[in-house]
């Protein structure tokens, strides 16, 4: 317990002294990842302890941004509402929307329940173009952080620290929730409904109750977001938007506390990285979440939680070794990869292919290197890489699952 | 030509830090683009065309005897994806920012420089919109940092039903098909505004859900009762194909006039169903083949393809942009951006379609443009079929104008 | 007359296509309980695979072919993917599946390029099979509906009348007990996954020439598979079937009108009302005709969750 005290006062610490540490762009994507952090743990709240699987967070999400976008605007940013207030009006609206929401997608279960907030989401994603004065049509709403408290909010730091206040704010507020009954019986509701209603509780109430809270969680990082880019348009409201938090969330893993938090901030930060570097990062984003959904069902931090937390017999000497042995296996596999498809990739555009005409098949240059598509070493070294690591993986594991039985 | 396109994040802002002031800064130039995700396609189109262009500047000595640094940002799609590039560009020292892809993306930037310019009056940057053809860019949303070097939705719609009525195309029953969002709306507008002067009736108008609808079998069935000779239509990509290939399989008649017929892909996919119909766009390479065809062949010896659909424009504007950074001089920083802004006011250039400007009013370009038609005669093939885009009549910039709008005030500096 | 005999016949064949599509999906979810993010891009698969093979093999043995190679695809995911995450729970099939979905599009972008490709109808099936008052109604449309249907009734017929299809159905109710009875049930997932999936091929390779071919169709058709299959009744077979019709007929019929809810208002005389309102109570129904698939799936969760013919929860 203390240990974890002390992990989460650090990371909090490094938290605050991040303005000081890394470069205006870099903060700028910690403000999305601090974000996507919150938005993911009120995401998780509804799948990993209510155990409801909802397709239609971005509904929220973006009832949050327009509510906080439209009260920038009429409250100019002082009177009732300064600035730094704002993302009440997210909870308030998002609060209200999951009730409204929840209470018709808490009638039913299981895919039906999915069914139901992907249905909802799509209408209103469906017909937001159409109402121009609420939505602002395809330009969206436009509005301007007015200064507040004796901050400007004109510069990325002030926003990142208000926007960190806020998410440390409901991460805080969403962990002292889990210890409520309310949270209690939310876990309830995810191992056995029925048990729960045999004993005498309101299940319908208490998933619309529950339905809600995330949603308004939702709202927050919704307001923030608004806050954050000055505007909301509605592509907040498109599926891919619903999609990612869900993505995210597994990554990360939904059943621990700081799960999906990490996972959105990662994936956040990996997409950040990436998209710049490569034009297909969203394959490579695909390929992690299969690989991860397949070998790490928990989550990363679920998988890590459960390392440490006891499942390992072994000695630590033994244990850290594989460890080492697999990542080793792990990164030659991904170098591998990576490298096929960044040739591929380059090999089947259609630049290349208009260069290359006939027998003339012009090297391309990867890595600082140049390739000859017609040379065998150009495939050979990747497959090499990629079998190689794939039978390291496979032989670290086989050496891993014999001394855990020598154990037994 | 070298193009340091993973100039990033940190790297490049501690290069900013550092540089100080020794020596003056290098321009630089940010694109912020789609560059991946299902609506990547045109923004690939805007980079290369802006790659072509800088890298020709670059040859001719850049700007202030350095090379200008042109950086890449994938805007992932998304005015929120853009938002967070067009900080992070800022950050890096970038000056000026190109965009041209999707009017709500282009939204988002326009706003964005013009809050930035507001906070940091003295630092401002300066927006070249490359293609984000929604009205109230140059509208209400204008602004003193915002200039569109290609053609709106009045001017589209304008040439295109000039042009189609002086072929004899334009019959006098036109239906207006439209997508149902700003850019839609545009044009169905400046169709019905432009029905009495070229003499024809909007029969009837239609505004449809955006890339949602798999089946235009119904739209087409209205189309035929309304008795239709032509159809506008400001639809793009999947909307356009599908719509026409309806249209076909039931053997309308009607001919479609359009914005995007000339997207790559478009005439491969719709082959034989495309032929007879127009487009009207700021490029044809057989107009005055003896200034196209030379840049044509310089930009395909570049690129690896002949330039199309939205390159020629971006090119054009990057090069009015060029003829700008000559005006002015460098300063510390790589320009003074206000002044950059005032030369793109007054310069002008030939382009091999004739000349190019922008109005200092609501910094509309004033370009002119070429309404032509898909056909077998062609000179240059279109997605190696044995079609082609066609010249039907070329208007020039000052006819092919549109008035400026009403709700455009701008606020300029001094 | 001929509009509405017009807009019924489009709506329809309209349906019958999501039906194909749709078809593979709920039988794999009757199944094995699956919802399969990555079914709509089996059908985008099977379009990119006829296009690949037609300049070969020529149209015919293209679309015969392409769902083949997709039920290869199919199989191959369910034994080595899905078969693994099977023990994590159904929410993890789902999401594995949509990760597929992600990975599928990126490398078909990644091969094909982001524009649609040249997949076009055989010339010679490019004919008008009928014409009423001036309009010609394209043969390719009628014989993707009697694909369709074909499709419908060797389903049933499989399902209901041959041995198979008894030890399918029964795998479904009874996995444990069918095993026991030494039926290999695995083996009997691994082909439904793959026939369903190559059903999903089938309507590609044929729809694809029709509509167009690009990287985005899986996701312009996904959703409204999902709708379909939901509003039938997961897993039911005769409902898929009536969903898609009924989802095919309102939207070509809504596409046709001009009716504003407004005018709904005007029956019990408060049209100016409504119209000074303003918003969705003056958007024409045509316009909105891409929502009305949501508004039906929620009506039906909410009034009839099992769907039109679903049997449980």
């Amino acid at each position: 317990m203390k240990a974890k005290i002390f992990l989460v006062a650090i990371a909090v610490a490094v938290l605050v002294a991040l303005p000081w540490l890394v470069s205006t762009p870099l903060l700028n994507a910690a403000v999305q990842m601090l974000i996507a952090a919150l938005f993911a743990m009120a995401f998780s709240f509804l799948c990993g302890r209510a155990g409801m699987l909802s397709f239609g967070h971005a509904a929220y999400f973006g009832i949050g941004a327009f509510a906080a976008v439209h009260a920038m605007n009429a409250f100019g940013g002082a009177g009732l509402l300064p600035t730094p207030l704002l993302p009440l009006v997210g909870a308030g609206t998002g609060l209200l929307g999951g009730l409204i929401a929840g209470y018709f997608a808490t009638k039913r279960t299981g895919v039906y329940f999915a069914m139901i907030t992907l249905a909802l989401a799509e209408l209103l994603h469906a017909l937001a173009p159409h109402l121009k004065g609420t939505f602002g049509g395809e330009a969206g709403i436009s509005s301007f952080r007015m200064p507040a408290w004796g901050f400007t909010f004109g510069s990325v730091t002030e926003v990142y620290f208000l926007t960190l206040a806020w998410v440390l704010l409901c991460i805080g507020l969403l962990w002292l929730l889990g210890l409520t009954p309310l949270g209690r019986l939310a876990l309830g509701l995810r191992e056995n409904g029925h048990r729960l209603r045999f004993l005498g509780y309101n299940v319908h109430a208490l998933s619309t109750l529950v339905f809600a809270v995330s949603a308004m969680f939702a709202g927050v990082a919704g307001a923030l977001q608004s806050l954050n880019i000055e505007a909301a348009n509605y592509v907040v409201l498109e599926a891919h938007v619903s999609t990612s938090v869900v993505l995210n969330s597994f990554i990360g893993g939904v059943r621990v506390f700081l799960g999906p938090a990490i996972g959105g901030a990662a994936m956040t930060f990996f997409g950040y990285i990436t998209a710049d570097l490569t034009r297909v990062w969203l394959l490579y984003q695909g390929i992690i979440f299969v690989l991860v959904m397949m070998f790490l069902p928990r989550g990363l931090v679920g998988e890590l939680v459960e390392r440490f937390s006891g499942g390992e017999r072994r000695s630590g000497g033994t244990a850290l070794l594989d460890g080492g042995w697999r990542l080793a296996g792990f990164a030659m596999a991904a170098a591998g990869c990576v490298f096929l498809v960044e040739f591929l990739q380059r090999f089947l555009s259609t630049g290349y292919r208009a260069t290359a005409t006939g027998e003339n098949w012009p090297p391309i240059e990867l890595m600082g290197f140049d390739w000859s598509p017609g040379s065998p070493l150009t495939w050979l070294l990747p497959a090499a890489l990629l079998a190689a690591g794939l039978w390291l993986l496979g032989a670290a594991n086989k050496r891993a699952a014999a001394q855990q039985e020598a154990l037994a | 030509m070298t193009f340091s396109s993973l100039v990033r994040g940190t790297a490049a802002s501690a290069l900013v830090l550092m540089a100080g002031s020794a020596a003056a800064e290098p321009l630089k130039i940010a694109l912020v683009e789609t560059l991946s995700g299902p609506q990547a396609s045109t923004g690939l189109l805007y980079r290369s065309a802006v790659q072509y262009e800088i890298g020709k500047l670059n040859e001719q000595g850049g700007f202030g005897g350095e090379e200008i640094v042109l950086a890449e940002y994938d805007n992932q799609g998304g005015p929120v994806g853009a938002a967070d590039r067009v900080r992070a560009a800022i950050a890096d020292g970038a000056q000026i920012i190109l965009q041209g892809s999707s009017s709500a993306v282009a939204g988002q930037v326009t706003e964005d420089v013009r809050k930035h310019n507001l906070r940091n009056p003295g630092n401002e940057v300066l927006y070249v919109n490359l293609g984000a053809e929604a009205m109230e860019l140059t509208g209400e949303k204008c602004h003193f940092y915002h200039f569109r070097v290609s053609p709106n939705a009045a001017i589209r719609v304008g040439t295109l039903v000039e042009g189609m009525r002086e072929a004899d195309a334009l019959g006098e029953r036109v239906y207006a098909m439209n997508q149902n969002y700003s850019w839609g709306v545009d044009v169905q507008e400046n169709t019905k505004a432009a029905a009495e002067e070229m003499g024809f009736e909007v029969v009837e108008e239609t505004l449809h859900d955006v890339n949602k609808i798999q089946d235009f079998a119904p739209y087409v069935a209205r189309i035929q009762a309304a008795h239709a000779d032509t159809v506008i239509t400001g639809n793009w990509s999947n909307d356009l194909l599908l719509l026409m290939k309806a249209a076909s399989s039931a053997g309308l008649e009607a001919r479609f006039g359009t914005a995007f017929l000339d997207q790559p892909g478009n005439v491969g996919n719709a082959g034989a169903v495309a032929e007879g119909h127009f487009v009207s766009t700021p490029f044809n390479a057989e107009t005055n083949p003896d200034l196209s065809g030379p840049f044509v062949e310089d930009y395909k010896a570049a690129t690896g393809h002949y330039p199309s659909y939205v390159e020629p424009a971006a090119a054009f504007g990057i090069r009015l942009l060029g003829e700008a950074l000559g005006q002015v001089e460098p300063t510390e920083a790589g320009v003074d951006v206000t002044a950059l802004a005032q030369a793109l006011e007054t310069v002008s250039i030939e382009t091999p379609m004739g000349e190019l400007s922008i109005r200092p009013e609501d910094h509309q370009a004033v370009l002119p443009m070429v309404v032509q038609t898909v056909s077998r005669d062609a000179v240059y093939k279109a997605d190696d079929t044995e079609f082609g885009f066609k010249p039907v009549k070329l208007i020039s910039a000052e006819d092919a104008a549109a008035p400026v709008q009403d709700s455009c005030e701008m606020q300029r500096p001094g | 007359m001929d509009q509405l005999v017009f807009a019924l016949l489009n709506g329809t064949i309209y349906g019958l296509l999501l039906f194909m599509v749709s078809a593979g999906l709920t039988l794999i979810f009757g199944m094995m309980g699956v919802l399969n993010f990555a079914h709509a891009s089996f059908y985008m698969l099977g379009a990119y695979f006829a296009y690949t093979l037609e300049p070969l093999t020529g149209f015919w043995a293209a679309i015969l072919l392409s769902p083949l190679l997709v039920t290869g695809i199919g199989v191959l995911v369910e034994k080595f993917i899905l078969r693994r995450v099977h023990a994590f729970g159904h929410a993890h099939e789902l999401l594995v599946t949509f990760g597929l979905s992600v990975v599928i599009a990126e490398l078909i972008k990644m091969g094909y390029g982001n524009f649609p490709v040249d997949y076009r109808v055989p010339p010679e099936l490019r004919f008008a099979a009928f014409s009423i008052s001036g309009i010609d109604y394209p043969f390719y449309r009628l014989f993707m509906g009697a694909i369709a249907l074909v499709m419908f009734a060797a389903i049933y017929l499989l399902l209901t009348r041959t041995r198979v299809g008894i030890v399918v159905r029964s795998a479904i109710y009874r996995p444990q007990m069918v095993e026991a009875l030494g039926h290999n049930v695995p083996l009997v997932f691994m082909g439904v996954f793959g026939v369903g999936a190559g059903l999903a091929g089938l309507a590609g390779a044929v729809a694809g020439a029709f509509y167009t071919t690009n990287p985005n169709m899986a996701l312009e058709l996904g959703v409204v598979v999902f709708v379909v299959v939901v509003v039938g009744g997961l897993g039911s077979m005769g409902g898929a079937m009536l969903a898609s019709l009924l989802i095919g007929i309102t939207n070509s019929l809504a596409v046709g009108s001009n009716l504003r809810p407004a005018d709904l208002f005007a029956l019990v005389g408060q049209r100016d009302w409504a119209e000074q309102i303003g918003g969705l109570m003056t958007v024409q129904l045509s316009s909105l005709a891409a929502t009305l698939p949501f508004l039906i799936m929620l009506i039906v969760l909410v009034v009839r969750p099992s769907g039109l013919m679903g049997e449980k929860e």
